[in-house]
């Protein structure tokens, strides 16, 4: 489906207004191709080279896109050499044509010219994802990182070289729409186009609920580097990417990255169940630090047995992790770990009368909870317990196990400790809250 | 489609006995000679146009109609500029239900007589849209302007002359629902300024409890003086492109944002992206009532207030970032102790601002005093 098309023709200039499409000279193809893709936003800038065949003079190529995706506003070409004897003077969108464009070049030279066309398009899309294996003692994990490209763009690249984008964009218009829009610019007065495109493409996103297809993996080297707050991953070599079809790249693979596993608990954020965690450090340290891990769906396994036989964990949508900064997997709710906090104390007392009418002014409430911590698993394991209380006029006395304690802000504490398998820590907090005018 | 039509007649030399002027007898049907289309205003576009009328002596009317064509009636005006002292508008008068006008031209002798043309035209307009490149260290951008012009008036044009009120002026046929894009303004290695800023008002503080990251907005500044090469004029609004040189040959695109319109001397800043490898957490870890004043009830009826707030940033990419931060003090306060110097920007905003070096970790308090709450 090559449905971008340039025509170049030949008229002269005074001609005008009536736009012939006839004294086709060349249909020059593509030599190359360049696809970078950004997954912050629908949104992937083309840059592909043509040799076009000037004529001494005015020139005029034309580039047609109909059924494509291809922002118009977004269209631009620009001679590769003697840039000084190639002028593009303008480029127009003729009246009543959708698809359409028309470049008006100045030559001071005649024969082949190599030339650039840049334009954006929306309809390709690319997307990190990661499937995680923990070793059967949960100490370390096998992380292998792929890269999905699908291609829904309406055009087929072909021996493309495809660059991807990890970062967030801000974009004014969604190419979308832009390449919906006719006029291209709009009109002085707004008027809302039709909409055929937009069923085309809800029918596209329908497709891709289902769509799965024609994964394919091949071992190409991904070459990766930070430009501006970007991060560019450009794939060896080029790909065919027909319309409708998706590709999966394998980016990273490495084993041997050490884990924390550990568990929270904080009934303001999770509610009474504790919730697993898997952390580690994108660093060196950790076998990984080489670049940023794109945000993207994870899938953690274990290995349960000596023949390597995988249990399925859980699964996370992981953040965009800097180099060296700390991923925390949330792999959901557990059973076998309990943390219960139980209320077994409470007393109010130090009340406050004020002087005219002998109303309560303010009074101290002290709460002791008793907490028990349960780790029901065969491995040792670390846990957070966090605490919010209502505001900041509060003391706090730790009993019992309580690990490492620490004060996070003006109303929350947290706990940190290790349990040994199958066994059971337990702590009291006696917190003593001050109301009314106990805070003065 | 062409649809303003300039007639010249000969309708005899009585004047007032033709409200039903029949326009048969015509004389000529002159050719525009030359147009400019006018662009520096963003809502109107005036279009002059000259025309080469075939006067005879006496009264001569001269017609002129706009079908299909949305001219401003009440903004056209006719400049003799031939004979200017000679030849004058006797009256001008405006058929029942028609777009069109005619002009009573007298003439004391026979003249080839140029006349200027000028009305406003709706539905023709233009966009300004920007496109900039900067080079890999992000310190300049090389810029370009496109006009971008939209002419849904019903009316070809051409070879009008195109202008707004600075850069290239082209010569260009435009035809009805036509839209062009011309390059008309170009300026290399435009100096700008790379700035992050973490605003704690619009933020979140915790990012470990946001599902995803925060990114902290990342903008370039660009001053319209003579030092970048410009400052010639205000730059108008519009989209703009951000590209950068990606040092293989090739580009990235780096973001869009409008640029407002910006006079001479002053600056514009182009939002185009988040920060992820920037990490601000920001946690208030003092709040208590001090200072207290309370009523005969014993009700507290002032206070003031001691507050810590603690900003810890760490920046994880191996090149240095310039951070602001917008902290917020609502109501009257003293600052006490501060780990950085601050600028006030108004009554209630701080900005911190600080160079944060790769890989580097930086941690600002500041302890204040809220006063005189109630």
């Amino acid at each position: 489906m090559k449905k971008i098309i340039s025509v170049f023709c030949l008229i002269f200039l005074f001609s005008a207004i009536g736009y012939c499409k006839i004294d086709l000279t060349t249909l020059p193809e593509r030599d190359r191709v360049q696809l970078t893709i950004y997954n912050s936003a629908d949104l992937t800038f083309v840059r592909e080279s043509r040799t076009l065949t000037m004529k001494k003079g005015d020139n005029r190529l034309q580039f047609s896109w109909a059924n494509t995706l291809i922002d118009p506003t977004s269209l631009e070409l620009f001679p590769l050499k003697d840039a000084d004897k190639i002028t593009v003077t303008d480029l127009f969108f003729p009246p009543r044509i959708t698809g359409l464009g028309v470049w008006n070049i100045n030559s001071h030279i005649s024969g082949k010219s190599p030339c650039e066309i840049n334009y954006f398009t929306s309809g390709i899309s690319w997307q990190a994802y990661y499937l995680a294996t923990l070793s059967q003692d949960e100490k370390t994990m096998k992380l292998d990182g792929y890269v999905k490209v699908t291609n829904r763009s309406g055009e087929d690249y072909e021996n493309a070289q495809v660059r991807l984008i990890v970062g967030k964009i801000h974009l004014l218009d969604e190419i979308a729409m832009l390449a919906r829009r006719y006029p291209p610019y709009g009109r002085p007065i707004e008027v809302i186009p039709p909409d055929e495109q937009g069923r085309r493409e809800q029918l596209f996103r329908a497709k891709a609920a289902v769509a799965g297809a024609a994964d394919r993996v091949v071992v190409k080297q991904i070459e990766k580097e930070g430009l501006s707050e970007y991060f560019l991953y450009t794939i060896e070599g080029t790909e065919t990417i027909p319309n409708n079809w998706t590709k999966r790249l394998l980016s990273f693979s490495q084993d041997k990255i050490p884990v924390v596993n550990f568990y929270k608990y904080e009934e303001e954020r999770f509610g009474k169940s504790v919730i697993r965690f898997l952390s580690f450090k994108n660093d060196k340290a950790h076998n990984l630090g080489k670049e940023p891990i794109p945000d993207g769906l994870i899938k953690v396994f274990k290995i349960v047995d000596k023949d390597e036989h995988l249990s399925y964990i859980g699964q996370d949508n992981t953040k965009y992790i800097p180099v060296d900064e700390d991923v925390e997997l949330n792999l959901g709710a557990v059973l076998d770990i309990k943390v219960e906090p139980k209320l077994i104390d409470y007393k109010t007392y130090n009340y406050n009368f004020n002087a005219p009418n002998r109303n309560i002014s303010g009074w101290d409430e002290e709460k002791t909870y008793r907490i028990t911590v349960s780790n029901y698993r065969n491995l040792p394991v670390k846990i957070e317990i966090t605490r919010n209380f209502p505001h900041q006029y509060w003391t706090i006395e730790n009993k019992g196990d309580f690990g490492e304690y620490r004060q996070i802000d003006i109303d929350t504490v947290r706990y940190t400790m290790e349990v040994p398998p199958n066994t059971t820590k337990q702590f009291t907090c006696k917190v003593v809250l001050r109301w009314g005018d106990r805070q003065h | 489609m062409k649809r303003i039509l300039v007639l010249a007649a000969i309708s005899g030399i009585i004047l007032f006995s033709n409200t039903s002027h029949s326009r048969t007898k015509l004389v000529a049907l002159p050719e525009r000679a030359d147009t400019v289309i006018r662009l520096d205003n963003p809502h109107f576009t005036l279009v002059e146009e000259e025309r080469v009328l075939t006067l005879q002596k006496g009264t001569n009317q001269v017609d002129f109609s706009w079908a299909g064509v949305s001219i401003d009636s009440d903004s056209i005006c006719i400049k003799i500029l031939t004979h200017p002292k000679e030849v004058n508008i006797i009256s001008v008068s405006y058929p029942p239900g028609e777009n069109a006008l005619v002009w009573q031209i007298y003439s004391p002798q026979a003249y080839e007589e140029k006349i200027r043309i000028s009305y406003l035209l709706r539905s023709i307009d233009r966009l300004i849209t920007y496109k900039a490149v900067a080079d890999k260290n992000e310190t300049n951008v090389n810029l370009q302007s496109f006009l971008v012009l939209r002419n849904f008036s019903g009316e070809d044009f051409s070879r009008a002359k195109i202008l707004l009120d600075y850069g290239e002026i082209f010569e260009k046929s435009v035809a009805h629902e036509e839209t062009k894009q011309m390059l008309f303004l170009t300026r290399q290695n435009v100096p700008i300024e790379k700035q992050l800023t973490f605003d704690a008002r619009v933020l979140p503080w915790e990012p470990e409890k946001v599902q995803g990251n925060v990114g902290i907005p990342v903008t370039y500044t660009i001053v319209n003086d003579k030092k970048s090469g410009l400052g010639d004029c205000g730059l108008w609004g519009g989209k703009a492109r951000i590209f950068q040189d990606d040092g293989h040959g090739s580009t990235i695109f780096l973001g869009e944002d409008n640029v407002a319109f910006t006079p001479v001397r002053e600056k514009f800043s182009l939002y185009i992206g988040d920060s992820r490898d920037i990490v601000v957490t920001q946690r208030k870890i003092k709040d208590v009532m001090v200072n207290i004043r309370k009523n005969a009830d014993n009700a507290v009826i002032l206070y003031d207030t001691d507050e810590i707030m603690k900003i810890e940033i760490e920046n994880f990419k191996d090149s240095p970032v310039n951070l602001t931060l917008i902290e917020n003090i609502p109501g009257q306060w003293d600052m006490e102790e501060t780990s950085h110097q601050y600028e006030k920007e108004d009554a209630n905003t701080l900005k911190f601002k600080m160079d944060l070096p790769a890989k580097g970790k930086q941690t600002i308090t500041y302890h204040y005093h809220r006063r005189n709450v109630r």
